[in-house]
């Protein structure tokens, strides 16, 4: 069944097709709601809230609009209501100094790629430390452009600004990510 | 800024696909003629590569389950609340229409066949308006005060 029809039967109250889709995306929502806010509990937490959100605004969901980023932007304004109650300085500040333990390296995963070998594994781990000392602002920029493969337009419509502030912030996004990891891991491939 | 610079500016963006078709060519171009330009291109590609390759972390089976179960019963809620709402506008129709077709009756009650044609106002119609109104609110109160319960129940569940 594709993703049209799954998403016009959930508007028609088909049960099993909410399911569907939350197979279909469980992984990816799972993993953007983590990049926002860094913590696996509250994001499994959100991850469920915005599920309960999908179930009640479904039927406000225009279908001429590509649902993907519907249910990104539902996704995200709930991770931000969270953050600005919880972490409100979090919406403006990188957190401060050396990498820890990343969330994203805690986690289990059965899809991890496979990696050549021990270097690759860690700089894979150290990118993934990296992307956790950026703002939130760009995490999320590079997580929906790199990870979940949107295109400038669909970024833009999920976070809702215009596609040239897409790309200002998606550079500033790089610019920054290239010097946390120059700055923590002096000495690597990445200069 | 002179063109080299301009050209350094944009190549993370290649990276990102984010250039437009002539901005893509004009990096390309530059970058065949220019070694530390395409040094750089080559650390910006290598970075994008490992961004793509971040392991995807997963939910727990147990939060997916925890999250279709929820969403399942607040969809069957929302079908519920809208099918309540079709059946309330119903039932409101209907009664104005037994209110508004039990005047006439009311009329050759209390008048006769004449009183029914009879456009002036009199007790019965008078006493008639009083009673319909005060059922009227009375329904208006318990169906204002049912749906109140009802939120405060849904917010505490």
């Amino acid at each position: 069944m594709g993703l049209d029809s799954e998403v016009a039967q959930l508007r028609r109250g088909d049960l099993d097709a909410l399911s569907a889709l939350l197979t279909r995306y469980q992984n990816r929502l799972y993993r953007y709601l983590l990049r926002l806010v860094r913590d696996p509990a509250e994001a499994e937490d959100l991850f469920q809230q915005t599920w309960v959100r999908v179930a009640e605004k479904i039927r406000q969901y225009d279908a001429k609009r590509n649902f993907e980023a519907w249910l990104f932007t539902v996704a995200r304004n709930i991770a931000f209501d969270h953050l600005r109650r919880i972490r409100p300085e979090s919406l403006d500040e990188p957190i401060a100094g050396a990498p820890g333990e990343s969330a994203a390296t805690r986690l289990p995963s059965s899809e991890r790629p496979v990696l050549d070998g021990i270097v690759e594994r860690e700089r894979t781990s150290r990118l993934a430390q990296a992307l956790e000392l950026l703002p939130v602002m760009h995490r999320e920029v590079l997580t929906l452009r790199f990870e979940e493969e949107m295109k400038l337009e669909e970024i833009a419509e999920v976070i809702d600004i215009p596609l040239s502030t897409v790309k200002t912030r998606l550079r500033r996004a790089l610019d920054r990510m290239r010097q946390t990891l120059e700055t923590n891991y002096p000495g690597e491939v990445w200069q | 800024m002179n063109d080299h610079e301009k050209i350094r500016e944009l190549l993370s963006l290649s990276v990102a696909d984010a250039l437009t078709h002539a901005e893509e060519e004009q990096v390309m171009n530059h970058v065949r003629s220019c070694a530390e330009c395409s040094s750089e291109l080559d650390s910006w590609r290598l970075l994008a590569a490992g961004m793509r390759r971040l392991p995807t972390p997963q939910p727990r089976p147990l939060i997916v389950e925890r999250a279709r179960a929820r969403a399942e019963i607040r969809f069957a809620e929302e079908v519920e609340h809208r099918w309540h709402r079709i059946v309330m506008i119903g039932v409101i129709l209907f009664a104005w229409v037994l209110t508004l077709m039990s005047w006439p009756v009311v009329r050759l009650v209390s008048g006769g066949l004449l009183g029914m044609l009879d456009p002036r106002l009199n007790h019965a119609w008078l006493g008639f308006a009083v009673f319909t109104t005060i059922i009227w609110m009375t329904g208006g109160a318990a169906a204002v005060f049912l749906s109140l319960q009802q939120r405060r129940e849904r917010r505490l569940a």
